[in-house]
């Protein structure tokens, strides 16, 4: 098949690939850039691993056609820590012991963001509905709603994001 | 998809002249949430994408008394618009009950009108709202009702050269109030098992339903109007027992089915209870703003 030329901007950098049309973004970022920090599950939006920010805002790369992501800013897990600190999320995660097999974690954390960059101080109530397009099958999602909690009183104290 | 071609087109114009080119091999991508599912299970295998990311004027929410809606307007996009918050509220609550908000961040009213899912959310709630749809070809734009683009599950009016451009939704009367339920097994993530959008309007008094509408999803082969159960309203006080005829009317109408989801009997069931609680909350809503 025809390849077509896509510059993806990801986490800050240009990034130059020829690919088929139809490729995902997933697998753009997964393999075509070894970026594997976001992982692949069901392909149809129904579990959020493959959660991505595009322009800040979180989106199911399995969904997302490279060439359609072209000219956005995509930011994935690899992204967050900035010269090697961790974000706050990652940072609360850890510490709440919210991670298992940590397979669903990149997505959490990526969809926490996104919501709390608009929403400084939510309840658990709106935590929970903000990670419904996230599931996890080890946790039973209550140390991850502390971990996210943890982290907007930290982020809204410090004015991080 | 080994063949695919895929195209940007820069304008409106390009993207119709691309339709009349390609349309009958082609499909139209904005969010992707329903296409890109397709195409990967092999549902659908266009030989042409003709990519909206680049059209410009398609993602424009106006609120003058009518209500336009651009096509790539985002389920987000209606969520967030403060004009809707109050009697239009039913196209809030239709838009935050889909999927997660990564779906709602890219998925597009267009899409949902387009992809005809007779359970689709949204599509409930403009049709409850007589809204109409714009398709434009390179002969010109047409205008339908959504009760006539609905032709059936996943089929639509549209032609293969027409892209749909806009929904239009005509000023609510005074003194009216929208509403829209969902139900499902799960309170996120759901496609819907019986959905109800309802409007009402009151007299002054707010004692009397000078007119409603009435629209039901998951209930038949496209979203539908539950004519039977808005004229059974008009004139009729706006009291419990007059809500349960209309409910019960509603419930007459449609035509479930039995699948993973629910029984075809429990659907029926349902349609009854949502309509009720649909115009219970229209009445509530009329009544406050009075």
């Amino acid at each position: 098949m025809a390849t077509i030329a896509v510059t993806l901007t990801v986490n800050g950098e240009p990034y130059d690939l020829s690919v088929e049309p139809d490729r995902s973004l997933l697998d753009a970022l997964r393999i075509d850039l070894g970026l594997t920090g976001t992982k692949t599950n069901c392909l149809d939006a129904e579990c959020g691993v493959c959660t991505v920010l595009i322009d800040g805002r979180a989106v199911n790369a399995c969904l997302v056609l490279a060439a359609v992501a072209e000219g956005h800013a995509v930011t994935t897990i690899e992204g967050l820590a900035n010269d090697g600190v961790l974000h706050p999320l990652q940072k609360a995660f850890i510490e709440r012991g919210a991670v298992q097999c940590g397979y669903c974690i990149p997505g959490m954390i990526l969809t926490a963001k996104a919501y709390l960059d608009e929403h400084p101080l939510p309840g658990e109530a709106e935590v929970r509905e903000a990670l419904a397009g996230n599931l996890c099958r080890c946790t039973g999602y209550q140390k991850i709603v502390d971990a996210v909690l943890d982290a907007a009183r930290e982020m809204a104290s410090t004015g991080a994001r | 998809m080994s063949r695919l071609l895929f195209h940007r087109p820069r304008s409106l114009d390009e993207a119709v002249a691309l339709a009349g080119r390609v349309g009958a091999d082609a499909r139209v991508l904005a969010g992707g949430t329903d296409l890109i599912v397709q195409m990967r299970r092999g549902h659908v295998a266009p030989r042409h994408l003709i990519s909206l990311q680049d059209v410009p004027g398609l993602t424009g929410v106006a609120v003058n008394g009518q209500i336009t809606l651009g096509a790539a307007v985002t389920h987000r996009a209606i969520e967030r618009t403060a004009g809707f918050a109050g009697a239009l509220r039913c196209l809030i609550e239709g838009a935050e009950v889909i999927g997660g908000h990564q779906v709602r961040n890219v998925a597009t009213v267009g899409g949902n009108l387009v992809n005809a899912s007779p359970a689709a959310d949204l599509v409930v709630c403009l049709l409850a709202l007589d809204g109409r749809v714009a398709l434009l070809g390179q002969g010109g734009e047409r205008e339908l009702p959504v009760t006539e683009f609905l032709r059936g599950p996943n089929e639509t009016a549209r032609r293969p050269e027409e892209l749909l451009t806009r929904v239009t939704l005509p000023a609510l009367p005074a003194r009216s109030a929208t509403a829209f339920v969902k139900a499902g097994r799960r309170r996120a993530m759901e496609i819907a098992v019986v959905s109800v959008a309802a409007r009402l309007t009151l007299d002054a008094a707010g004692t009397r339903c000078l007119g409603a509408r009435i629209a039901l999803g998951a209930v038949a082969p496209t979203a539908v109007r539950a004519r039977a159960a808005e004229r059974l309203l008009e004139g009729r006080p706006a009291t419990p027992d007059v809500f349960a005829d209309a409910a019960q009317a509603a419930r007459e109408i449609s035509e479930p089915i039995d699948d993973v989801r629910a029984s075809a009997e429990f659907r029926r069931h349902l349609v009854g209870v949502l309509t009720r609680r649909a115009l219970d909350r229209c009445a509530t809503r009329a009544r406050a703003v009075a």
